[in-house]
């Protein structure tokens, strides 16, 4: 096989890693909806919790598009 | 066509000394865009809150209300996480905020985003790092082992914690940095993507160009996506400047 | 600042130290790390000029901008609670008025029982006395009229005597022709009685 395609292929690969952060985010969301739709009081204060949680779990994702980058552009 | 990494290089511009640090280290002062978005986005910053804090009144004028709202929403997340502390450490975890924010707004005006160069992230997030660690230092001395031996855990558990404490603790500059440019990068590079695929299509002919209507939309989209990205990355960047300092500020008593 | 020297000279900069440069894509085979952000040449400069910048925009912010808000913040927080005392101050000195002409009320209308009471009790004593001194006069009259009726009564008594001794000496003679002593007819008249 040649060089560049195994190149693309594992940039590729690499970025499957995002799929994985994908679903933790929407857990997330999905979990603070579901709760701020029984208490909708509550949910103004879990804002900042909401995002460090979203943003602590994206930073996966990011560092396997990073990587996907590094390679495609190695 | 133009690779969608090109928005990333940078332009030599306007010829400056070299000059050498105290390590020996030969650092090239010359002015490139990188160092032009972040000069404009820091005097951005400096000339809105100066007019809008110019002549600050206790009746707030329709500027000074949008300084006064930024400055309000910092302070209160500040003091949410790290209590009643966060008035000194507020400054710096506000010019953060301020100085992210405003290199990732010009980012979708300018041509340059200085956020996607990793060396500006990660600057930014070692400088964090290390003020952390020096005031971690400063208020617990000897005590900052705790940080990384949970209190009420059993020993045969620490075995297992303290490694992954310490490890988390050392790779948080290297997220806190990747976080920041890869969103950034990945972001631009999206929209630069979605761009060629109109340019691209609109090349092919006349169904081409209606065909193009649609990753022009996408762009449209994404834009707005990216404004969004751009606030809740410097947001992130605050919210987690708090988080670690809380973690040295409050050792060992939690409020 | 040097903000405002901004790139008008892009050809000017020698070709030896820019690697990669504009046009095609420098990427793909690109010596040394593909993407623009890993041409370390550009670091140094970009660290150096940021920790420059943020230090000026941290400077400005914590010694001007913050103090500013914060007083103006503070200033407002201030004159909000000092408001808000102020009020609660007038409120208690009202309630505190309130109460006291609650007070004052109070003790006229208890004046104003002792008042009553006491003109009440004088109409009584003096009612009572000018009552004592009417039933002493009438209980005076009435002992007169007793002793004038016992006087009279015993006068009537006394007389009765006499007449029965006349009428018993009128009878005696009547009957027997002769007159019977007086001594014997009282005698008589009394053991009748």
């Amino acid at each position: 096989m040649e060089a560049e395609a195994a190149k693309f292929i594992g940039a590729g690969l690499a970025t499957l890693g995002m799929i994985g952060a994908g679903i933790g985010v929407g857990t997330i969301f999905g979990n603070f909806l579901s709760g701020a739709t029984r208490n909708p009081s509550a949910a103004g204060g879990q804002f900042t919790n909401l995002i460090l949680g979203a943003a602590l779990t994206e930073a996966l994702g990011i560092l396997a598009f990073v990587l996907g980058l590094l390679i495609l552009f190695s | 066509m133009a690779s969608p990494m090109e928005q990333f290089e940078i332009h030599k511009g306007l010829q400056l000394p070299t000059v050498e640090l105290p390590g020996g280290l030969l650092v090239d002062l010359s002015l490139n865009n990188s160092i032009m978005a972040m000069l404009i986005a820091a005097g951005l910053v400096i000339v809105f809150f100066e007019i809008t804090t110019r002549r600050a009144a206790v009746v707030p004028g329709r500027m000074q209300l949008m300084a006064e709202g930024l400055f309000s929403y910092i302070d209160d997340m500040a003091e949410g996480i790290i209590g009643h502390e966060s008035r000194k450490y507020f400054p710096y975890v506000f010019s953060i905020f301020l100085f992210v924010l405003s290199m990732n707004m010009l980012g979708l005006f300018l041509a340059f985003t200085a956020t996607s160069q990793l060396a500006v992230t990660a600057t930014l997030a070692l400088m964090t790092f290390l003020l952390v660690l020096v005031i971690g230092f400063a208020r617990n001395g000897h005590n900052m082992y705790k940080l990384f031996v949970p209190a009420g855990v059993p020993w045969y558990m620490l075995i297992l914690v303290t490694p992954i404490e310490l490890i988390s603790f050392v790779l948080r500059p290297v997220t806190l940095a990747l976080r920041l440019f890869g969103n950034m990068l990945g972001g631009h590079v999206a929209l630069k993507v979605f761009a060629g695929f109109v340019f691209s299509l609109a090349s092919l002919g006349a169904v081409g160009v209606v065909g193009a209507v649609l990753p022009l939309a996408g762009v449209v989209a994404l834009t707005s996506l990216e404004f969004l990205v751009a606030f809740l990355q410097a947001f992130v960047f605050a919210v987690l400047t708090c988080v670690y300092l809380n973690d040295v500020v409050n050792l060992g008593h939690h409020h | 600042m040097a903000a405002e020297e901004t790139p008008n000279a892009p050809g000017a900069a020698p070709a030896a130290l820019d690697g990669a440069h504009a046009g095609t894509a420098p990427a793909e085979h690109g010596g040394g790390g593909g993407l623009p952000q890993f041409e370390l040449q550009y670091w140094g400069g970009q660290i150096v000029w940021l920790l420059l910048i943020f230090a000026v925009l941290y400077l400005l912010m914590s010694r001007v901008f913050i103090p500013r808000l914060r007083r103006v913040k503070d200033t407002r927080a201030e004159t909000i609670a000092s408001a808000v005392a102020e009020a609660r101050r007038v409120q208690d000195e009202a309630d505190a008025q309130a109460a006291a002409a609650r007070a004052d009320i109070e003790q006229a209308r208890a004046r104003a029982r002792t008042v009553a009471a006491e003109a009440k009790a004088k109409a009584n004593a003096d009612f009572a006395a000018r009552q004592a001194e009417a039933d002493a006069r009438i209980a005076e009259d009435l002992a007169a009229a007793e002793t004038r009726i016992r006087g009279l009564r015993d006068t009537a008594m006394a007389s009765v005597g006499d007449i029965a001794v006349d009428t018993a000496g009128a009878m005696v003679e009547r009957l027997t022709g002769t007159a019977a002593t007086a001594a014997d007819l009282r005698a008589a008249a009394k053991g009748a009685a």
